[in-house]
Parts: structure tokens; sequence; C-alpha cells
């Protein structure tokens, strides 16, 4: 087990170094020169040429990718090109809101769609069943932000149960928090809800047809456990399925943060690109690859657990 | 069994929904159903871009800065310089000098005083800003004559000079902070507000507390302003229905709906829309140096039009860059240039390009809107327009070195700074101002700019105007507006020039 966790925190090292270097790189060939998008069109040559020199972009390539590969390894990503503040500082800011609404989203795709999934596995063809079918063809035609856009209507304008846009950070008020973080979560869940519930099910019945199913119910075993063995075995590829879901929830927490105004780390990377502002992007790729490895990891582990055989691989 | 434990799970969360409902969050989460006019809730169009006034933008900053910053010198709602800091101002005589009083008794919020020194250490930061220096090229000095006299020297005549300090670029920090580099973290001011970092999430939501003894405190009327940047115009609409907002930099487009909420609805002028010739000499596109062909493009286009299905009908159909409400515009001349493609046609094939040309131009998704029109209108007069897509920082960028350009440039609410800025001095989108190249136009700038500011000035500046919209020097179609809307018990008056109003033009009434 030890040198299965090492392997893949070996593994998740090396992905972590090679995608922010390419970050680097391909960041700085499609800048270009970022004084303009930083100061504005009415600066002057020698005003960016100060600039320049204060963000090290005077510097060749390398040496301005040593100095700053040297001290992301410690886990400072130098100061915004924009506004001077630490990275550090301004990704403190925004990856708790991110990280909130896409963990909630998460967790509500876990706990309703492996409900969903194991009533529809125990009855397919019940109404529950079709149900989720048509849900499935229905939420994955619809456009994310116009989930969002009919979610605000109904429950922040129309019944004024949550804000319409907004974060409030729980250190402010909790209630407010999950005020502003209900409906931007939900938006997310829904789609994710029904993959998780899909894929269940559908592992859920293909493993309820094998023959050591049969076997123990032969044997005498109650609904119940029997239930939780063909879980175990269906379980896999709905964990599998969630982990992705996460990493798409974290590329795709854009939308929402449009919807609902929140200052996340997508319209971070978006502004950030607008400009130019290279150390924020690279903190927040750093960043983003982090959560990535760290959730693969976590799968592996509980996938491990799950089925003894996926250690040896 | 199980639908009874269903109904008992729905139960149960919409009761966990009722009651999170029912909990008021602090902050941004607020009272959603109150429209009350306690304090101001305002949707601004884009985030704070520095707190230090020298690196500050004039668009979208003004309701950020003004909260926590008190001018050296202020503007009316027609954009006529007016005291704040600066209680009085003369000129001297060749107006190269200008003396100011300031005001006394007025302190900083890390305790520094205000007086005749630190309004020229601010001078000096604002002058050699990176934004705001724009504002103070001609400025040659600035010194304290007494502890509440300065006296700012001037390279060139500069008419627009207080106007420039007035429309944002004259916000008093503390002379420490400047220093310091303090301002980089947050304001250190004099202003009618306190900035609450403590209650405020940063690029969300910004919170500022009335200070109870400052000395314009009547202009003020809110206890608390909370101004949220939002980008997005459904997202910012969506907070106005919900009562989240009690003000909204708006889109037209919803000005039904505003109509139907009974909300107080406001509107000005605030950009020209059209295309901007980089080229007026000739020298990339030898056609663009000849005026009949700039008076074809004018005649071609349908401006109408294009404000109805583009701008819907938000704004004045014009084909000058003084704004509408300025003296200068003189509005029967908006028919010169009356859509006639046959006319556009013919002076065309006058110049020599019966069969037209080919001519580059940058494009960004912000202006995509305006592309078809644009497209169809060259196609039929014959011009081949290549376009180079591009996102719009790089058109920023590049544009400048396009021989035109789709525009949308913000107009100016003082005539000599709508000369400045339109016509005399280089901007990135008038990247060669070409005044030189036109021998009755330089002779008209430099009688303007000679002239005793009032009658005389104004008469030379709309003979001025004629003669460019002769010239055709832009194609304008019409000049936008920008357009606020606000609750019942609150008035925005906009200002041609800002974006978004400073504070003391947002009022309860």
């Amino acid at each position: 087990m030890l040198s299965f966790i090492a392997k893949r925190l070996m593994s998740g090292v090396l992905l972590l170094v090679v995608v922010t270097s390419g970050t680097f790189f391909l960041a700085h060939a499609a800048v270009g020169d970022p004084t303009p998008g930083l100061l504005g069109n009415s600066a002057t040559p020698a005003q960016q040429a100060a600039l320049r020199a204060r963000i090290g972009y005077d510097q060749p390539l390398l040496v301005q990718f040593w100095n700053w590969f040297s001290h992301a390894v410690t886990g400072d990503f130098g100061t915004s090109w924009r506004n001077f503040q630490p990275v550090n500082d301004q990704m403190a800011l925004r990856v708790p809101v991110t990280l909130s609404v896409v963990v909630v989203a998460t967790v509500l795709a876990a706990v309703v769609g492996v409900a969903v999934g194991i009533v529809c596995g125990l009855r397919p063809g019940g109404l529950l069943d079709r149900g989720l079918k048509l849900a499935s063809v229905v939420l994955f035609a619809l456009p994310g932000f116009w989930v969002s856009l009919v979610l605000v209507t109904w429950f922040a304008i129309e019944l004024k149960w949550f804000p319409a846009i907004g974060y409030v950070s729980p250190d402010q008020s909790m209630t407010g928090w999950l005020r502003s973080i209900t409906l931007p979560a939900v938006s997310l869940a829904l789609g994710a809800i029904v993959m998780v519930a899909e894929q269940l099910r559908n592992g859920f019945l293909q493993v309820a047809g094998q023959d050591f199913v049969r076997t123990l119910r032969a044997r005498g075993l109650s609904d119940r456990r029997v239930t939780a063995h063909v879980l175990r075995n269906a379980s896999p590829a709905a964990l599998t399925v969630l982990a992705l879901l996460f990493v798409g929830l974290l590329g795709g927490a854009i939308v929402v943060e449009i919807v609902f105004n929140l200052p996340g780390i997508g319209s971070l990377t978006q502004s950030a690109s607008q400009i130019g502002d290279i150390p924020v992007l690279l903190g927040l790729t750093a960043v983003t690859v982090v959560f990535v490895v760290i959730v693969n990891f976590l799968l592996d582990l509980v996938l491990g657990w799950v089925n003894p055989k996926v250690r040896d691989r | 069994m199980t639908r009874k434990r269903t109904s008992a799970l729905v139960a149960a969360a919409v009761a966990a929904a009722t009651a999170l409902a029912g909990c008021t969050g602090a902050g941004g989460g607020g009272t959603a159903a109150r429209t009350d006019v306690d304090e101001l809730k305002a949707g601004v169009f884009l985030d704070v871009t520095s707190w230090d006034p020298a690196s500050a933008d004039i668009g979208f900053d003004g309701p950020y800065l003004s909260a926590v910053y008190d001018p050296l010198v202020a503007l009316d709602k027609d954009g006529k310089p007016v005291p704040a800091l600066a209680t009085s101002w003369e000129w001297s005589a060749d107006r190269l000098t200008l003396t100011a009083d300031l005001k006394q008794g007025v302190s900083f919020e890390d305790g520094q005083k205000f007086d005749a020194n630190a309004a020229v250490a601010n001078i000096q930061h604002l002058k050699a800003g990176v934004r705001s220096g724009q504002a103070y090229l001609n400025v040659a000095s600035a010194t304290a004559k007494d502890d509440d006299t300065i006296e700012i020297k001037l390279s060139k005549r500069d008419d627009a000079l207080l106007y420039q300090m007035g429309l944002g670029r004259s916000w008093m920090a503390s002379p420490a902070a400047i220093r310091s580099g303090a301002l980089a973290n947050g304001p250190v001011g004099s202003g009618p507000y306190t900035y609450d970092k403590a209650g405020s999430t940063p690029q969300s939501q910004y919170v500022f507390t009335k200070k109870p003894n400052h000395w314009d405190t009547g202009t003020y009327p809110f206890p608390t302003v909370r101004l949220f940047p939002i980008t997005d115009q459904t997202a910012s609409f969506n907070a106005m229905l919900s009562g989240q907002l009690n003000v909204q930099f708006a889109n037209a487009a919803n000005l039904p709906k505003a109509k139907e909420n009974g909300w107080n609805i406001a509107s000005r002028a605030a950009s020209w829309v059209g295309v901007q010739y980089a080229d007026r000499t000739g020298a990339q596109v030898k056609a663009l140096g000849d005026k009949r062909v700039r008076q074809a493009i004018s005649y071609a286009f349908d401006a109408a039009g294009i404000l109805n299905a583009v701008g819907n009908g938000s704004g004045t159909v014009a084909n000058q860059v003084f704004s509408v409400d300025a003296q200068v515009y003189d509005k029967s001349m908006n028919d010169k240039y009356k859509t006639d493609m046959t006319k556009a046609k013919a002076l065309l094939a006058e110049a020599g390009y019966p069969d037209g040309f080919t001519v580059k131009m940058p494009m960004s998704p912000i202006f995509a809107a305006w592309q078809p029109a644009a497209n169809q209108t060259f196609g039929e007069l014959g011009i081949k327009v290549e376009w180079q897509d591009m996102a719009m920082p790089d058109y920023q960028k590049n544009a400048p070195t396009y021989p035109m350009f789709l525009a949308v440039i913000a107009l100016a609410g003082n005539d000599m700074a709508t000369l400045t800025d339109q016509v005399t001095t280089a901007q990135w989108y008038n990247p060669t101002p070409s005044v030189d190249a036109y021998p009755e136009i330089k002779a008209l700038v430099e009688q303007v700019e000679k002239a005793e500011p009032g009658p005389a000035q104004t008469e030379l500046l709309k003979k001025l105007n004629a003669e460019l919209v002769d010239e055709a020097w832009w194609s304008v179609w019409y000049q936008a507006d920008n357009t606020y809307f606000s609750v019942k018990g609150i008035t925005v008056t906009p200002v041609t020039g800002m974006m978004f109003p400073t504070l003391r033009f947002i009022q309860r009434g």
C-alpha cells in the first residue's frame, strides 16, 4: 500500500511540474509584451520599460523561468503584474469561493446521485427510473447557464429565498455563505447528479445479473446484504465519474461564477488571461493541478480499498 | 413506504430551504425583498482598477474612489469644474499659472493633515502616474506657496486641466501612503466614507460607512454604500430585480422591464460609435487620404438603422464627437451625411475608386455586433475589408496600426477636453492626429487654443467642428447613451465623461 501511495504521489508531482512549466512557456508565447495590457495604452515607452524591469520581463526567458520556478517550489507564486499583490493572497480570496461551490455540488451529486442510482437499480423501469432517463436527456440538452438563470428567476427573483448574486464568506456569516452558494452549487450539481445516478444504476444492473449474486441469494443472504455486495462491485465506475465530475466542475464553474457574479478562480483566470497577468495564471494553473492530483489520488485510494487488485497496477 | 420517505425528504428539504431563506446573511446575501433606500447598493460594470488614484481608471473607478477620497476639483452635472478641496482658483493672464486656495482642517484616515504640501505631493504623484499622467501632460511644476495655497505652472496652456482634475484625476491621498506604497493595499484618503475592509469581499462587494463629520456630509445621503462590480448584464439585472441592488449600470434592452417595475431611468450620451481613421494622410491606404473617400463612407452607413438594431435605440444619431449636450454640438449638421449610397458611390468614383479598394481592419468580439452592418455597407460600396480577429486587449494594442477600425470611444463632457482627446493628442484610438497635414484644421485649432475661454472660444470650436465634419474626420454613426436604473427614492444624474457617476451624483429623491 505504501509503495502504491508513493507512486501516485510521485506521478502527481511530476504532472504538476510538467503542466506548470508548459503553461509558463505557452503563456509567454501567447501574451507577448504584457505592458500595454497592464498599463493601458496611454502609458509612455519609458513607463512600459520601467514596468518590464520591475516584473523582470526584460530578462531572458529561461532566467525568468528559473526565478519563477525556484520560488514556486517553496509555495511562493510571486506578485500579480496588474496590482503587485501577492498571487497567494489573491488565490486565498478566490479559491475558497470556487471550492465552496464545486465541493458542495460534488457532495450533492454524490449523495443524491447514489441514492437515485440505487433506487433505479433496484427497480429498473420504475417511476424514478423513467424519471431519471427523462432528466438525463433534458439536463444534458439544456445549457448550464440556462439552468442557472431559471433557478435565479424562481428562487431569487420570484421567491426571494436566495440571493441572485454575490458570495458571503463563512467567516462573515455561515448562513449567508450557505445561501450564497446554494443556487450556484445546485446549478452545477443537477447535471452531475444525473450522470452519477445513471452510472451507478447501469453498473448496479450489470453486477446484479452476475453469477456470484445468484449464488449469494442461493445461500440465503438478505436483500440488504446482497445489495451491499452489488453496490461495492458497481461503485468503481461511479466513483471514477464522480472524480472526473469534480475536475470538470472546477473547469465549468466559470459559467456559474458569471451568472451569480461570484469572485472565483474562473473569473480571475479570465481577467488574468485578458490582461496578460502571467504570475496569476501560473498560480491558478498550479492550484488547479494540485486539486486534480489530490482528487485522483483520493480516488485511487478509495478504488484500492474497494478493489485491492487495483493497488498492484 | 418509499413514497412516504420521499415526501418526508422533500418536506425536509423545503423546510431547510425556507429556514435558510429566512436567515439574513451579512453582506451580499442580505435582504432581497426590500427596495429600501437606507443604503446605496449599486451594481457597477467593472471592479476598481486600483485604490491608488495614479493607477486608477476614470471610466468605472469613480464610484469607488469618490467614496474614500476627496478631489481637489469636482464637476457639476454639466461637466463644469466646481470647488472641492480647492475652494477657489485663479488663472494668470497668460493662463500658464493656476493658483488654488485649499480647504483647511481636513485630515486623511492615517491622521496626516491635508495642506499645500500634501496637495503638491499628490499632483506630483498623479503626474508620474501611468494612467493619471495623461491629464497632467502640460503641468511643469506644482509648488506650495503657503500652508493652504498651491501654484501649478504649465509648460503649455491647457484649458481642459480643471475638467480632467474634476473628472477623476485629482483624488487626494495621504502623502505618507503615497511614499510607502500603501495605496496598493487599500485607500488612505479623506473622503466621505470609510472603507469597511472586514465587511467587504474584494472583487465581489465593497462596503463603505459614512463618516459622521466629513466636511461635505450633506452631499452624501447614504449611511452605507455597497458597490458590487458586476460585468455580466444579466446577473446585474437579476440582482436589481431581486432587490439586492437599488442602482444599476443598465442595458438599454431592459428598458421595458424597468418601466414595468416603476424604476427611475437616467440616460446620457457617453460614447460615440463609428469608424475611426488612423490614416487620414493615406500613408497606408492612399484612398483614405482623400476627403471624398471618407465622405463616401459617411454617406454609406445607415446610422439610424444601426442605432436601432445594435444600440437598442439608446442614443442619438450624430456625426460629431462633441457630445449632444455640448455648446459646440450643432444638430443641424447631422443631415450632412444622410444615408445615400448612390452619392457615396459617386464620391468614391470621383475620387478615382469606382471599384472600391481593399483595407485591413481589426475585429474583436466586443465589436462583433457592428460587424455585419459594417460588412454589408463596405461591401455595397465596393470596399473589401479583410478582418483580422483578435482579443480585446490586442485590439487596443493593435488597432492603431490599422488604417481604420470600428470604434466605441468615450465622449468628454468638456469642449476643450474633446478637442484634446479626439483631435490633437495622440491616444490609442487616435494614434496619428494628422492635424499638421490639414492646414485649415491646424489654423483653427491654433485659434481655439489661443482664444479667451468663453463665447469667443466656443464660436471658434463650432467652426472647427464644422470643418472636421466636412473633412469626415471620423465616420460617426451615433452617440450611445449610458443608462442607469434606480429604485424609486434614488436618483442618478449621469455625467458625460464618467462611465459611472461618482457618488455625489447619486442622491435620494
